[in-house]
């Protein structure tokens, strides 16, 4: 035990989780970063744009790879997830299973970090709007997919694009009462790519609030709405309806009190965020607490810290934007090296 | 976590009932005696006997809209028709969605404050009535859709592809908790349509109130409800409608019967049937065409029945 | 609402409003307002909502400001057609049409409508169903066209019904008249037919 390097288990390759992983590695101890697809990144991945400067995310993450090669003592794993995971010790015995060569293996963690990442709710409960039966209406992240279609020219420009959001969010009679926090900038910044990819297409986003709590957000948002022209309604829509092949949006302009109409092309949901599934078995596996929603449950004290061994950071715990992903993973990492010079 | 809105047929009916009270609706069993023949035949071919009890009244939905000031009198109403019911043992089958509605919301409201509960049990105890919640309140098109395997194996006369659509109504998709189907966007009776063999169709304003709402049909013709079915059909015939079903009978009257007003009134040529589903699913399994009643239709019915064969038998026959 | 031409005029002063109406609704109907985020939602598919004068948003906004009377004046307590449509999309789960009933009550009470007509249909119909423990259309149909003004209404559609025998000027009470004018003078509200 006295040679032998302290290794963390990373579960999860996000910005979180890369990030915590780069930061055990660089103060000289070792992490298996786990990641179950087949490229590193997570959901940022699949993002066209970013807030709040406009900054492409694969440059991002393209940097990050990069950090990662030359850190040696990341052992990096695709393709693989976490199948077992038995205290030991003062650590777990993990079971990696890797999906591409069908084989297991066991690892010794002296450390978890959980960085599993968000998923979108599924919102075709929602009848009224129409996700799952009309083709164009899409969730936001199968939208980010069509922007990035037409930043390289293909598909067809739409004439309309309408964005709702808190679909599944702040709804106690259907989906969740929380709010999901990055929804209202990233639909700012989707209806904004829209315009500077189509100047002459109409783009509205529909709202109860907009909320712009960070460093440039508020300014951001101004910029989306006074110099790129997209037009912000104040109304939750009523229904989606299909009208001469096009889409039909049904709300009250409530700052006018006066029920609107829009015909658009597209219509983009924000669903709720909402934990992935295999972080609740992950959680139990390795003695960490969810809350009834499924998000890990922090230490009082320590908000990345879950169990004795057991942190996390990003979507895992809570909605989350791309910076917040990145620190919460550092302090996680922190954690962690301050656990393994403990002695 | 709320409350399950959507619960699976299963749930809402677990076991297929072998006797079930059917209760008499004002407007259905006058206005469209077919419809309540409807019902009655499918349920014999469905193997379930029908009970039903001439003392029960009307549900009182039209006292309670129209008279919101006396709502204890639609609540002792209710105390008494479903204690008939509970007398009986059985649970409550409804085939009009008011009726649906406003059982179930006095009921609920009678079995959630005990003051209301005393007060109309004392009026009907005098009349040798009690009503203590037992009995269950459903609509039959829930028991259609739980049995539809049973309807599909029944099938004699397919429906050849006819377009139809539905017309949910508002007293049933509008509820928001334990009902069969999204009310976003229900798709239970075009599953129903499919099974008949017959081509669901889904229209614009196919979720549009009918605009009759209990009373507004008759004291408020031309400003309400025509402007709407005016819209209502428009969009129905756009989108090739040939039939259009319902599930309450206040619909089938604002929808069937103004179709000739709101021909006049706007310079229009609609000519869509309207019935209700018991009807269209009584028609597939073979029922004789006399006894489903569309002599009482004022949108003749005659031009779909023709359509699907059945043209020596015509409606009044 | 105070009435801007005035001189005097001053904008509605929050403080000064109680919330007795929000109280009185969440007890009697089971309804909290707080609940709601004015979102719209309801408003957006509102079937009549392009002839209200009160959208169901504005309709709890205006429980939140106390504006009993206001309620009880509206148009839209009348021709609302009672969808559902609101309650059911609300995120908050809100029953507006809960509400516009407990307003109607209020309004009949005190003796207020926007639509008379309305309002003496009901009347009549409920009436009709004391005296004779059930609903005598002709008998009814008459006076409400003659009470309204509207005496011709329907008229030719009346003695096509008429000839066709679905209409009678012969309407036989139910045998058990003591037994439903006990039911409504056992329930606590009285007759109003004449009596504002």
């Amino acid at each position: 035990m006295g040679n032998r390097t302290k290794t963390a288990v990373v579960i999860g390759a996000g910005p979180a989780g890369i990030e915590a992983a780069l930061k055990i590695a660089q103060a000289g101890f070792r992490a298996i970063l786990v990641e179950k697809e087949a490229e590193l990144g997570g959901t940022l991945k699949q993002l066209c744009s970013s807030f709040p400067r406009w900054e492409d995310p694969q440059e991002l993450l393209d940097s990050k790879i990069l950090e990662l090669q030359a850190c040696p003592e990341v052992a990096i794993r695709k393709n693989t997830v976490v199948t077992a995971g038995t205290p030991n010790g003062n650590g777990y015995i993990v079971t990696l299973s890797d999906a591409l060569n069908a084989q297991s293996d066991e690892v010794l963690a002296d450390a978890i970090v959980l960085a599993t990442g968000f998923e979108l709710m599924d919102i075709s409960i929602y009848g009224e709007y129409g996700y799952g039966v009309y083709p164009d209406v899409l969730n936001a992240l199968e939208f980010e997919a069509t922007l990035k279609e037409w930043k390289l020219g293909k598909g067809k420009p739409p004439k309309g694009v309408a964005l709702f959001k808190c679909v599944g969010s702040r709804d106690r009679s259907k989906g969740n009462p929380y709010c999901s926090k990055i929804c209202c900038m990233y639909t700012a910044k989707q209806a904004g790519m829209v315009k500077e990819l189509f100047p002459e297409a109409k783009v509205y986003v529909f709202y109860m609030d907009y909320r712009a709590a960070g460093k440039e957000y508020e300014e951001f948002v101004r910029e989306v709405i006074e110099k790129r022209h997209v037009r912000y309604v104040r109304g939750r829509p009523s229904k989606v309806l299909c009208e001469d092949g096009r889409l039909l949006v049904r709300a009250e302009d409530t700052l006018l009190g006066l029920p609107v109409e829009v015909l658009v092309d597209i219509v983009v949901l924000a669903p709720a965020v909402v934990p992935r599934p295999t972080t609740r078995r992950l959680a139990q596996m390795f003695g960490a607490k969810t809350d009834e929603y499924g998000f890990i449950e922090p230490d009082r004290f320590n908000p990345v810290q879950t169990a004795a061994r057991t942190f996390f950071a990003g979507g895992c715990g809570f909605a989350v934007e791309t910076p917040l992903a990145q620190q919460q993973g550092a302090a996680a990492a922190a954690n962690v090296i301050a656990l393994f010079r403990l002695k | 976590m709320p409350e399950a809105r959507v619960i699976r047929p299963q749930e809402r009916i677990p076991d297929i009932p072998e006797q079930v009270f059917l209760f008499r609706s004002c407007t259905g069993s006058i206005e469209y005696p077919g419809t309540e023949s409807a019902v009655k035949e499918t349920l014999k071919m469905l193997g379930v006997d029908a009970v039903m009890d001439p003392d029960q009244t009307c549900c009182s939905g039209y006292l309670l809209t129209c008279s919101a000031h006396k709502p204890e009198v639609s609540l002792a109403v209710t105390a008494r028709n479903l204690a008939i019911v509970e007398k009986k043992e059985l649970d409550t089958y409804t085939f009009c969605n008011g009726c649906f509605g406003y059982l179930s919301e006095l009921a609920h409201i009678l079995l959630h404050n005990p003051a209301y509960l005393d007060m109309a049990n004392g009026v009907v105890g005098k009349l040798g009535y009690r009503y203590e919640g037992k009995t269950r309140i459903f609509h039959v098109q829930e028991l259609w859709y739980r049995m539809k395997d049973s309807i599909a194996r029944k099938v004699v006369r397919p429906l050849n592809g006819l377009r139809v659509a539905a017309h949910n109504g508002c007293h049933y998709v509008a509820r928001q908790y334990g009902i069969l189907d999204d009310g976003g966007y229900p798709t239970f009776h075009e599953e129903i349509f499919e099974i008949l063999g017959a081509k669901p169709v889904f229209y614009k304003e196919r979720q549009l109130c009918c605009g009759y709402s209990v009373g507004r049909g008759f004291t408020h013709k031309e400003e309400i409800v025509q402007p709407h079915l005016y819209k209502k059909f428009k969009s129905a015939e756009q989108a090739g409608v040939e039939l259009i079903t319902t599930v309450c009978p206040g619909c089938n009257v604002a929808l069937d019967r103004e179709q000739p007003n709101i021909n006049k009134r706007y310079g229009e040529a609609f000519k869509i049937p309207v019935i209700d589903l018991s009807q269209l699913i009584a028609l597939a399994l073979g029922v004789p065409i006399h006894k489903l009643g569309f002599a009482a239709n004022t949108t003749p019915v005659n031009n779909v029945l023709k359509r699907l064969g059945i043209g020596k038998e015509t409606a009044d026959g | 609402m105070r009435d801007p031409m005035n001189p005097d005029y001053r904008p509605m002063r929050l403080d000064e409003i109680d919330d007795s109406l929000q109280k009185e609704i969440r007890e009697k109907c089971g309804v909290d307002v707080e609940m709601c985020m004015e979102c719209g939602k309801c408003s957006g598919g509102c079937s009549n909502g392009h002839v209200f004068d009160y959208t169901p948003r504005k309709v709890v906004q205006l429980v939140k400001l106390n504006a009993e009377d206001t309620l009880i004046n509206m148009d839209a307590l009348w021709i609302c057609l009672s969808c559902h449509l609101c309650s059911d999309r609300c995120p908050s789960g809100i029953d507006t049409p809960r509400i516009l009933d407990y307003m109607r009550e209020k309004a009949y009470r005190k003796g207020v409508t926007t639509r008379p007509k309305i309002r003496l249909f009901h009347e009549l119909m409920l009436s009709s169903v004391q005296k004779s423990g059930r609903i005598s259309e002709l008998p009814l149909i008459f006076k409400y066209n003659w009470m309204s003004g509207q005496y011709m209404k329907d008229a030719i559609l009346g003695l096509k019904l008429l000839l066709k025998g679905k209409l009678s000027f012969h309407s036989p009470g139910v045998k058990a008249k003591e037994d439903i004018r006990r039911m409504f003078s056992g329930s606590s509200a009285k007759r109003t037919w004449g009596e504002p």
